[in-house]
């Protein structure tokens, strides 16, 4: 091999020439380049608009109402439970999606990665598929099967709301990823392809040990945008009359006629997704850490 | 230091023009505020009928010299009736032709207010979240079989009762609980109900299944699923029974109606404070006592409420 792989970093860690958004958080960064002086200028800055946003809340004319019908600790104290306990329903629904999108997605890509004349009919389907479910909307997907195919009425297909609204999460999402998957796999250099076939490696031996783990690394933090989507997503099994989270809520929010349940529901989803987004982050960084030693040698 | 200043400057404008906001709003509930207060005092020199009500309440109006009502869309049989008219908005049927029961109550309690029907009536489509979201309304008062409660109570003004419902259980010819005459034999059935209704509490407090209730967005799915055999019963107000019954499902059947511990009934809701309560409740006082109200039962409801009580 000539010369160093084109990823190869070129910085040491802790190197204060590390772009910016390399060492970690983008909003936090700036300021330890300006010192104590700026981390004072944005204290300040910070109390001030955080304080003046709050004072104008608050002080709207409609505020006395919006803080009664939204943010009513009774109601919070009576729906945060119930829809914690429905809410698990919708983290079942999630995680098996997750993991059939993971391989569905990944079959689809590599279908559509296919080279050779032999191999059109099926990159034709992978591309008809991605096309299609990115076309339709989810909840029309999850309303088409969910009703439609129980009311087939076939022997042996399943009722369940929760087998079909898995189901269509699968084939929405796995389109999503799909293209996903696609550009990480593009987005590794045709050399790599080259050397490894130069030293030997079949096809499959190339795709499987020196393209997918690049292509997968990258594609990481797109993947857990996906992958919120679709745990968001998940509320609208609710459409077909299965009762979680979204539902739960909604019931609570009809016996009182005040929207505290959702502010309860959104609380939820704020919780089980900022830790999402730290976890990739530090999987990225552990990820670029390692990559950087093996350069260093 | 200068960008600091910046900051400060903009803050500072910030707090200034939120200053002006004044919280006189702060203060809703309780009496009757502001303009209205004096004419609408229900004190001895309360208003005797409902026409003199409204017009010593003229301001009150969303607009004035006419009486604005919210309802659902579409609009539902057996409450409305009639068909669809081209170029409106509601689907199923058209409110402003004053047919079905809900259509001939707002007809009669717009004429006991000095209104001419359906000239002097606007007819809003609403969601059923919109009849209580926060802040002033855009219409005097909705009506869209909302049951009464009084948990409901805090956020809007309900009138007195123009209908007092029993909820039922529909069910298809050949399901296990089709022949039920105890709420005992419903104990391993899945049931649905549509989402908003007091319906669900029926299912839960009172039958309470094995099984966890289906809950839907609209009558409309929990139709479809007991067509297809999802379900196998839904729990809706006895009158909407009889209509699935008789036009969505024709292998449905009414197994029976609940009775209720407190009567439940359907109640216009008004905005928080809104003195036009007075005035809905005076001309619903009015048809009660004429044996108006039981003529539009006759007339629309005839024969929607003779179900067997499961007990």
């Amino acid at each position: 091999m000539s010369g160093p792989p084109p990823d190869v970093y070129p910085y040491q860690p802790g190197d204060p020439r590390v772009p910016e958004g390399d060492r970690g958080s983008r909003i936090l960064a700036p300021l330890r380049a300006e010192g104590a002086r700026g981390v004072a200028i944005a204290i300040i800055s910070s109390v001030v608009v955080f304080t003046a946003i709050v004072v104008v809340v608050v002080n709207s004319s409609g505020w006395p109402l919006i803080k009664e019908s939204f943010f009513d600790p009774e109601v919070f104290a009576e729906a945060f439970p119930k829809i914690l306990e429905k809410f698990w329903r919708n983290v079942f629904i999630f995680i098996v999606a997750e993991l059939l999108v993971l391989v569905v997605a990944m079959i689809v890509a590599i279908l559509r990665s296919l080279t050779g004349p032999v191999f059109f009919p099926l990159r034709v389907m992978a591309a008809a598929y991605t096309d299609l479910f990115r076309a339709i909307p989810t909840i029309l997907v999850i309303a088409l099967l969910g009703f439609g195919a129980p009311a087939l009425q076939i022997k042996g297909v399943p009722d369940s709301d929760v087998f079909w609204a898995i189901v269509a999460l699968v084939l929405v999402y796995s389109a999503y990823v799909a293209e996903v998957y696609r550009a990480g796999i593009e987005s590794v250099h045709p050399s790599q392809v080259a050397s490894a076939r130069a030293l030997g490696l079949s096809r499959r031996k190339t795709l499987r040990f020196v393209v997918l783990p690049q292509a997968v690394r990258r594609v990481i933090p797109p993947l857990l945008n996906d992958f919120i989507g679709l745990q968001k997503d998940s509320a609208l099994i609710a459409f077909l009359g299965y009762v979680e989270g979204l539902r739960q809520a909604q019931i609570i929010q009809f016996e009182n006629f005040d929207f505290t349940p959702y502010v309860a529901l959104a609380l939820i989803y704020i919780v089980i997704t900022i830790p999402q987004a730290r976890f990739v982050d530090w999987l990225v960084a552990r990820d670029r850490r390692r990559r950087q030693v093996g350069a260093a040698l | 230091m200068r960008k600091l200043f910046s900051i400060l400057a903009v803050a500072g404008l910030l707090l200034a023009a939120c200053a002006e906001d004044d919280p006189t709003v702060g203060e809703t509930g309780g009496a009757p505020t502001g303009t209205t207060g004096e004419t609408a005092a229900t004190g001895p020199t309360a208003p005797a009928t409902a026409a003199d009500c409204a017009a010593a309440n003229a301001d009150a109006f969303e607009s004035a010299g006419v009486l604005t009502v919210g309802t659902g869309n579409p609009a539902f049989p057996p409450w409305w009736q009639g068909g669809q008219v081209d170029g409106s908005e509601f689907e199923f049927n058209e409110p402003s032709l004053g047919q079905g029961y809900e259509g001939a109550v707002v007809a009669e309690v717009t004429a006991r207010l000095g209104f001419s029907f359906p000239d002097q009536v606007t007819f809003v489509p609403l969601g059923f979240n919109k009849s209580f979201a926060p802040g002033p309304k855009d219409f005097d008062f909705v009506l869209q079989q909302i049951s009464y409660l009084p948990e409901r109570d805090e956020a809007v003004d309900f009138s007195e009762s123009y209908y007092d419902v029993n909820q039922a259980l529909v069910s298809t010819k050949g399901s296990p609980i089709a022949g039920a005459t105890t709420i005992a034999e419903l104990a391993d059935a899945t049931l649905g109900a549509p989402v908003g209704t007091t319906s669900l509490s029926v299912i839960e407090d009172v039958i309470q299944p094995s099984a966890d209730p289906q809950v839907y967005d609209d009558l409309a799915g929990a139709v479809q699923d007991l067509k297809a055999g999802s379900i196998d019963g839904i729990v809706v107000d006895l009158p909407s029974a009889f209509f699935i019954t008789a036009v969505q499902i024709p292998k449905g059947v009414v197994v029976g109606q609940f009775e209720a511990e407190s009567q439940e009934y359907f109640a216009m809701a008004f905005e928080t404070g809104s003195p036009l309560v007075e005035c809905v409740n005076l001309a619903l006082q009015e048809m009660k006592a004429d044996g108006t109200l039981d003529v539009i039962h006759d007339e629309w409801l005839a024969g929607a409420t003779n179900a067997p009580f499961l007990t």
